[in-house]
């Protein structure tokens, strides 16, 4: 028997059975050591294996499948991505016309960018990209928050030409915030290329002095009132007739202008008309 | 006789005419000089005139007018009529009773490019009443005048280059 336990073997078996054995009784105990320990010294070559499993089960097809899907989502990305800088211009563009329209709850806008500034154009005379399609119509004031650019004086279907106030063509009631002293603006060859058109038909005893503010009388309903015109840099007295007239400087480059609005509707809009009729009546 | 070049060249032509008035109805982009900017669709319709025969020469005309009237034109029509006429006439001229020298076609440039604009002057800023008319005309087109001429006479080499390149033989 003892001959039998000193074979080699037999010890070798012995006590991987008797290990067995203990391990399998402190499992049965609760003690997970043997599980510990291998999940211990397996887990990192697990989590390799697993993943590459993972990946392995996708097909060459799907793939390619997958790729496909991919380029289409990030071509779809890129797309957001140019509508976003656009819709983000647009918003810097309308911010700036928010506060106009939020003073003025009465005015009815429409932005416009400059699209041709011709050769053939007198007086800085341009063109903007919205028309008649746009509820655009012939003598609508054209502005910006800085104050009176022009007025449309011919709109197509897409398209309108804007005359400024640095032309002659322009003839609008003003009067000096200040003191009232009530005027024409009209532009002149004298004045348009320093960017300054003039208020004429001023009293020749009004109080009127540089620096004072020219706004819109609204008066003959084309124009809405206190529609700023500009600031007075200089008065002269109009060698025609006993009046004075004020050399007005607008606030926007009106030579460089590239965003304007159109209102195409105000309180007050041909208001001239609804007064006639009621001294009629 | 092979017609392939005489498309091509007015296809090149054609092009020529939108480059140029994108060019001149682009805002800030020419730079003014002396209160004035070029009108080159008037110079490109002239040289074109004088290479080719009168009839497509009259369509250049009139295709440079209709562009210039859609610039800005006080009256619908007048760029139109006027280079429509004048290069049917510039065409009919040159083909049949002169030759096309660089003299020659400065001389009729300068006539024509300051009578075009010279008319329109009057009819849509004397005749309107704006005022101050002879101080505008210094101011603004005597430069405009003299710079379309200037235009006219590169227009004019360009013009001569495409027409010699591109001609059938």
């Amino acid at each position: 028997m003892l001959e039998f336990f000193s074979d080699k073997k037999v010890k070798i078996i012995s006590i991987t059975a008797a290990v067995i054995i203990v391990v399998m009784i402190m499992g049965a105990a609760g003690s997970p050591i043997l599980s510990s320990g291998v999940n211990f010294l397996t887990k990192g070559l697990s989590q390799v294996s697993a993943s590459a499993a993972g990946e392995g089960e996708k097909t060459y097809d799907e793939l390619l499948e997958e790729n496909k899907a991919l380029k289409k989502e990030s071509a779809d990305l890129r797309t957001q991505l140019v509508d976003y800088y656009d819709i983000k211009e647009e918003n810097a563009r309308l911010w700036k016309y928010y506060k106009i329209k939020k003073e003025n709850a009465d005015y009815e806008i429409m932005p416009a960018s400059v699209i041709r500034r011709d050769a053939s154009q007198d007086f800085y005379s341009f063109s903007i990209d919205v028309g008649t399609s746009n509820g655009v119509h012939n003598q609508d004031p054209v502005i910006t928050d800085l104050g009176l650019i022009g007025f449309i004086s011919s709109a197509n279907a897409v398209s309108s030409k804007v005359t400024t106030i640095l032309s002659p063509d322009l003839q609008a009631g003003a009067y000096d915030k200040r003191t009232n002293d009530s005027g024409i603006v009209g532009g002149s060859a004298l004045y348009a290329d320093d960017n300054k058109t003039t208020l004429t038909k001023i009293d020749a005893n009004a109080k009127i002095k540089k620096g004072d503010i020219i706004t819109t009388s609204g008066i003959g309903g084309i124009y809405p009132e206190n529609l700023i015109v500009g600031k007075v840099t200089d008065i002269n007295y109009d060698k025609y007739d006993a009046t004075k007239y004020a050399v007005v400087t607008p606030y926007e480059n009106i030579k460089k202008v590239t965003d304007v609005v159109v209102l195409t509707n105000f309180k007050n809009k041909g208001e001239i008309k609804r007064i006639s009729e009621k001294e009629k009546n | 006789m092979d017609r392939k070049f005489t498309i091509v060249r007015y296809i090149a032509f054609g092009i020529e005419i939108l480059i140029l008035f994108i060019l001149q109805s682009t805002p800030n982009l020419i730079p003014e000089v002396f209160g004035g900017r070029p009108l080159l669709l008037i110079p490109a319709a002239i040289t074109i005139a004088y290479f080719e025969p009168e009839i497509p020469a009259m369509f250049y005309g009139i295709a440079c007018g209709i562009l210039l009237d859609l610039g800005y034109s006080e009256f619908p029509g007048f760029y139109t009529i006027m280079l429509g006429v004048i290069c049917f006439l510039l065409g009919w001229v040159f083909r049949d009773y002169m030759v096309v020298s660089f003299f020659n076609a400065t001389a009729f440039s300068a006539v024509i490019i300051t009578g075009v604009i010279g008319i329109n002057f009057l009819f849509f800023y004397v005749f309107a009443g704006k005022g101050e008319a002879g101080l505008y005309f210094l101011t603004h087109y005597v430069s405009k005048i003299i710079y379309t001429f200037l235009c006219g006479i590169v227009l004019y080499f360009i013009n001569k280059g495409l027409f010699r390149s591109l001609l059938d033989y």
